[in-house]
């Protein structure tokens, strides 16, 4: 291989360094944000947008002791992780039975589900508040979980389903002939191998409950302890006379903990088992 | 036999049980009253639904009896409307005149040149020695393109286009944002994987950096919340302008503008999916290829066209696909930056209101359920054709067994 061009390299580093700083700049903002002193968004000084040249930690003690932040952040994590629980026990159920077993009618229920994918989930919120409503479910966190877990089957069934798919079912049968069950050779020699798929599946699952605005917002109006996370922390946004650097404070509590999971997760991202579940 | 295939059937029906019931009571339910819904005049004033029709007694969940303890609010009931598609009639307004079918005709022979331009290609390629190469041919249908633009008059059969009614003018800015979004953030992509599939030191540590808008955007409201800060007048863009002499314009209030931004910004969220596809598709190229081409001599460039892109077209081309289609999906951005604005009149879509922050201003700030479940129902159908064309390109439906 012919070696790179030293003015290729040195295009080549500006272009990352360009992208880095596009890449960074908008969370290394809030975390500046969240430091800074008397509650401001901006500062007239020009490093102060870019360094943190003032520091304090009041607005993350505010924050968490003051202000209803660490009941927002449990409600937040109670929810997205029975989802989780929820939606891996139903898909795996469903991806089971679509992958290891040939009946009529299987391909049309793989279309069925992405078909009815395509229906917004924004747009069904309507009927699904009303039918809440009507279970006295509205407002609960139960109803939230329920149309959490609903919401991730259609690409929780897809993406498991896909990679049950590439795991040879030879060991199952192997174990079949030593006496185990379809089902029994499924859960202790196919599931096992499945671990990296049920990984990124249970995190787009979370992520569903956990990053989610429109659905937390309107079935859970209030009380404020009852909020979640993201749409708490939005409506603070919003409000009139906000303490910025509480808003800052927050949102850093919420983001850097969502990036530091993926970045750890991100092999299993490049794999491409996340096709199914592509998310804008 | 009979036994055990009954055995089999029951077995497979308890194991999808739990899903289908999900999604009948949180899937099919909601698009059945949504389709039904989008036949009544239900506004702000009037919520409850009349009992007596059949179809409200069924659908409603106000009309069923687990309600009846509670009191009914006051205010005329909603009720299927007359003629029946009036909310269509609405969302789809001046649409089926001629003005504005002749406007849509416009803009679409504008475009004809990208389709011959492809045509050409694909026959030129049968042949050996091609007279001319693929991308003076795509040079010269791009300026075509210019050319018709400039003749036919793009910009006032746009104009026309957005005098129509609500449905046009927001698929139609959803589908601009789409066909600019994508491909930008494909260029980013394949720029940024092209350098990093080289053997640059450091390369791994700028994947992860670059990586993290992709954790990101799982918060996306947050995050493009932030976004919003740094466009403001007084915020760090304007600031650094500023620097440089120059007076920064006050971004979200300008209607280009406020659309530019979202699209730098939803490019931030999106770029490290492809990014990270496109390196996928580029480490599985074989090495030898290069090599060859290198012996022949050949440019970067054409390297680049004529063995990079086409081998990792088909593990690009699905991602494509889908990332189309939830940006045209795309909700979080466009709300937290700007919510749908700036307005530009009256009684039209705000600048940046895309289909699904239009369909969650009419629910929740205007509270139009006859018209959004309407509107709802026509983007409905056009997200299905568009993912039944999403299946054929990408062929996932083909389980374990097929080959």
């Amino acid at each position: 291989m012919k070696r790179t061009p030293l003015w290729v390299r040195i295009l080549q580093y500006a272009f990352l360094i360009v992208a880095v700083i596009f890449a960074l700049y908008p969370v290394w903002f809030a975390v500046i944000a969240s430091g800074r002193l008397g509650g401001r968004l901006y500062t007239l000084s020009l490093p102060g947008m870019f360094f943190p040249v003032e520091w304090t930690f009041n607005n993350y003690r505010e924050m968490l002791f003051d202000r209803p932040f660490l009941s927002w952040l449990t409600n937040s994590l109670k929810v997205a992780s029975i989802t989780t629980v929820f939606s891996l026990i139903v898909c795996t159920s469903a991806a089971y039975a679509l992958s290891r077993f040939r009946f009529r009618g299987r391909e049309m229920i793989l279309v069925f589900l992405l078909a009815l994918s395509t229906f917004p989930g924004l747009l069904s919120l309507v009927a699904i508040a009303q039918l809440l409503t009507a279970f006295k479910l509205f407002g609960s966190h139960l109803g939230l979980i329920l149309a959490f877990t609903t919401a991730t089957l259609v690409f929780c069934t897809w993406n498991l389903k896909g990679y049950f798919d590439t795991i040879p079912i030879d060991l199952e049968e192997a174990a079949q002939i030593d006496g185990t069950t379809p089902l029994q050779a499924f859960l202790l020699i196919g599931l096992p191998l499945a671990k990296p798929a049920l990984a990124v599946t249970a995190i787009l699952a979370f992520m569903t409950g956990w990053g989610d605005f429109i659905f937390s917002s309107v079935l859970i109006p209030g009380p404020e302890s009852a909020k979640l996370a993201v749409p708490a922390l939005y409506g603070m946004a919003n409000n009139v006379g906000i303490d910025w650097g509480l808003f800052a404070s927050g949102a850093v509590f919420v983001i850097i903990p969502t990036v530091l999971v993926f970045l750890a997760l991100n092999r299993f991202f490049e794999s491409g088992l996340t096709l199914g579940g592509v998310k804008g | 036999m009979g036994s055990k295939g009954g055995r089999k059937g029951l077995t497979i029906f308890l194991f999808l049980m739990p899903t289908l019931l999900g999604l009948l009571v949180f899937n099919v339910y909601p698009i059945l009253l949504n389709t039904y819904m989008s036949f009544t005049d239900r506004n702000k004033t009037r919520t409850q639904p009349a009992c007596e029709a059949v179809a409200s007694k069924v659908l409603d969940p106000l009309c069923w009896p687990v309600f009846e303890q509670n009191t009914r609010a006051r205010g005329r009931p909603y009720e299927i409307q007359q003629p029946l598609f009036e909310n269509y009639r609405f969302m789809l307004g001046q649409f089926f005149s001629g003005p504005a079918l002749l406007s849509l005709l416009q803009i679409g022979i504008i475009f004809v040149p990208l389709v011959a331009a492809n045509v050409v290609n694909r026959r030129l390629d049968q042949n050996l020695d091609r007279p001319i190469s693929s991308t003076a041919v795509w040079v010269i249908a791009i300026a075509a393109v210019a050319l018709l633009a400039f003749v036919i008059g793009l910009r006032e059969a746009y104009d026309q286009l957005m005098r129509t009614g609500p449905f046009i003018v927001v698929v139609f800015k959803t589908i601009l944002f789409v066909a600019i979004r994508v491909p930008l953030t494909f260029v980013f992509g394949l720029a940024l994987a092209l350098i990093l599939n080289s053997n640059l030191p450091g390369r791994n540590l700028f994947r992860i950096l670059l990586f993290v808008p992709w954790g990101a955007s799982s918060v996306a409201i947050l995050v493009a919340l932030i976004w919003r800060f740094l466009f403001y007048e007084a915020g760090p863009i304007n600031q650094v302008l500023g620097l440089m002499g120059i007076v920064g314009p006050k971004w979200l209030q300008s209607p280009t503008l406020a659309f530019g931004v979202i699209v730098l910004a939803d490019i931030w969220f999106s770029y490290p999916f492809f990014m990270v596809t496109i390196l996928g598709a580029l480490q599985s190229i074989p090495q030898e290829l290069y090599e060859a081409a290198d012996v022949d001599g050949a440019s970067w460039w054409t390297k680049l066209t004529r063995i990079t892109l086409p081998l990792i077209r088909p593990a690009v081309l699905p991602a494509a696909v889908l990332t189309s289609i939830t940006a045209f999906q795309m909700f979080g951005t466009a709300y937290g930056i700007t919510q749908g604005g700036p307005l530009t009149g009256a009684n039209t879509p705000g600048a940046t209101e895309f289909v699904m922050v239009y369909a969650y201003n009419q629910i929740y700030n205007y509270a139009q359920w006859g018209r959004a479940t309407a509107f709802a129902v026509m983007i409905f159908l056009m997200l299905f054709a568009a993912t039944l064309f999403s299946l054929r390109v990408t062929r996932i439906t083909k389980g374990a067994y097929e080959s």
